[in-house]
């Protein structure tokens, strides 16, 4: 039976352990997959059709028919804090926290033992990260939600989330970019267009923003 | 000129080749299921290859040409008729006359049709193309199928305009697949029925994903683990151990195991498989999925025969 293993060989002399996602889809382990994905965008690799940021690493879409180069592999090996040194950019996001706009904030606090113009402090309080995007345009998965919100999704998702609407999924905080169903607890709303197909850039976050959340 | 959708099929969708390039944003490429086909349509009416056609799905549609049109019809056969009389031959170009109205049935083989137009479907790109995403409501006509009473605007035709086949293609049924992220993470079980075993295409699949019933595979880790970045083709396995293959329209990431990506040449043949077609899944190296790649293109622009 074929194992991933079988096809580490091609590239020897790397440092970390590449896997694939199809042959035009490289998958590379790394500690800031934001900085990252935009280094690769930036230089313009010519077999390189896109990257994208994930949970732990990035994965490099290729032009089908092409093989990484061995430029796209050095910069792959480069570490996490020298891949990318420009300043992350701070986004802020108008909130209303909790009611109609939030129904699952009284729950969240409760669990954390706490009322919810509390949860509301903390959470804005607090300020995040945007590791990558994902489930739809648009959508920024946040890192630094405080973690006694931290929240399991719901076991049977909601067939209808209104655009807008930041929910905590786990250790995630996120906004969902339009209507959609979703199974994250929704604990505010904003009016802030997260993705715009006629906006340049459509998406309102990109991978290593900076995001507050000033409750109104 | 205009194509005026009289009657929608099951599920008519505006496609051209996607848009890549825009993952990092979460936008899916999308475009054309069967790329193969669109492409092959295109250089039958003269079209350049971006140029963007009519998907149809199971059930095709009725469109009228007021003005007449040059189109070709590829993909999936859903024994189309011409009110005129005059045969509808797939994979050839077709002359419709001013008033003519062509009638797609069910699919008879295959399971997406394209309906290529001389002068491409002029609809406005969004991020750089004119690709239908149901799921973000943009692109296409109005980001949703078509539906009846629908006016599609057709570019201006090329001169001289072909008049040409090409040779139908066979069907495929075995996706050849590159190991997954996950793949030696599965234990002998599993990776013996994905490798050995046979699949059918339920009939819960869609552009976003090909859900497939089957030997039950047992996922690592319970089927759940961290967000992880796809590609259409990925392999997906969920707790309840029945595969999805991510389609075109699929979310560009996902938390469940990957055990294997088909490979960018076989993706298309995917898109040929209706509910309840056999596939299963064979092991390639990289290199040979880069080889089938360049094979798969050189099919899709084999010669034209002219009329």
């Amino acid at each position: 039976m074929a194992g991933a293993g079988g096809f580490l060989a091609c590239h020897e002399g790397f440092h970390v352990k590449l896997s694939w996602i199809s042959e035009r889809g490289l998958v590379v382990p790394h500690d800031n997959p934001a900085g990252l994905a935009r280094r690769v965008l930036q230089v313009g690799f010519p077999e390189v059709e896109d990257c994208a940021a994930a949970e732990g690493g990035v994965l490099v879409h290729l032009l089908p028919g092409h093989a990484p180069g061995a430029a796209l592999l050095k910069l792959l090996q480069t570490a996490g804090p020298t891949v990318d040194t420009a300043p992350a950019r701070l986004v802020e996001i108008p909130v209303r926290y909790g009611g109609s706009d939030g129904p699952d904030l009284a729950e969240l606090a409760a669990r954390a033992g706490m009322t919810e113009g509390a949860a509301v402090r903390l959470h804005s309080a607090a300020e995040y990260r945007v590791l990558f995007l994902g489930f739809q345009p648009g959508f920024a998965y946040l890192a630094g939600t405080p973690a006694v919100l931290a929240a399991p999704r719901l076991t049977t998702p909601r067939a209808q989330v209104p655009a807008g609407s930041l929910a905590i999924g786990g250790p995630y905080s996120g906004i969902y970019p339009g209507v959609s169903p979703g199974g994250w607890r929704i604990i505010g709303r904003t009016e802030r267009v997260l993705f715009d197909a006629g906006r340049e850039p459509a998406a309102l976050l990109a991978p290593g923003d900076r995001v507050r959340f000033l409750p109104l | 000129m205009i194509c005026l959708v009289q009657a929608a099929g099951a599920f008519d969708v505006v496609q051209d080749l996607g848009r890549p390039g825009y993952a990092h944003l979460g936008v899916s490429q999308g475009g054309a299921a069967d790329p193969g086909a669109l492409i092959q349509g295109n250089r039958l009416v003269g079209n350049s290859l971006p140029a963007a056609g009519l998907e149809v799905t199971l059930k095709g549609p009725v469109l009228a040409f007021p003005e007449g049109a040059i189109v070709a019809l590829t993909g999936a056969d859903m024994g189309a008729a011409r009110d005129s009389g005059l045969a509808a031959p797939r994979y050839q170009t077709l002359w419709l006359h001013p008033g003519e109205v062509l009638r797609l049935g069910a699919a008879r083989s295959g399971c997406r049709a394209y309906v290529a137009f001389a002068g491409g479907i002029a609809t406005e790109p969004v991020l750089q193309s004119r690709a239908t995403f149901v799921a973000g409501a943009f692109g296409g006509l109005g980001g949703r199928p078509l539906r009846a009473g629908d006016r599609l605007p057709l570019g201006p035709p090329s001169f001289p305009p072909p008049n040409a086949r090409l040779p139908l293609p066979a069907p495929e049924n075995v996706a050849r697949v590159i190991p997954g992220p996950q793949g030696a993470a599965f234990d002998d079980a599993a990776l013996l029925h994905f490798y050995g075993g046979e699949f059918r295409i339920s009939p819960l699949s869609s552009r976003s994903g090909l859900r497939l019933d089957g030997p039950r595979l047992v996922a690592p880790g319970g089927g759940e683990g961290p967000s992880q970045a796809l590609l259409p083709g990925a392999v997906q396995v969920p707790p309840d151990g029945r595969p999805i293959v991510l389609g075109w329209d699929g979310p560009v990431t996902g938390g469940y195991p990957v055990i294997a990506g088909v490979i960018s040449a076989d993706l298309p043949l995917l898109a040929q498989l209706a509910p309840g077609s056999r596939i299963s899944f064979r092991a390639v190296t990289l290199e040979e999925a880069r080889h089938a790649w360049r094979a798969r293109l050189a099919q899709w622009e084999a010669q034209l025969e002219w009329l």
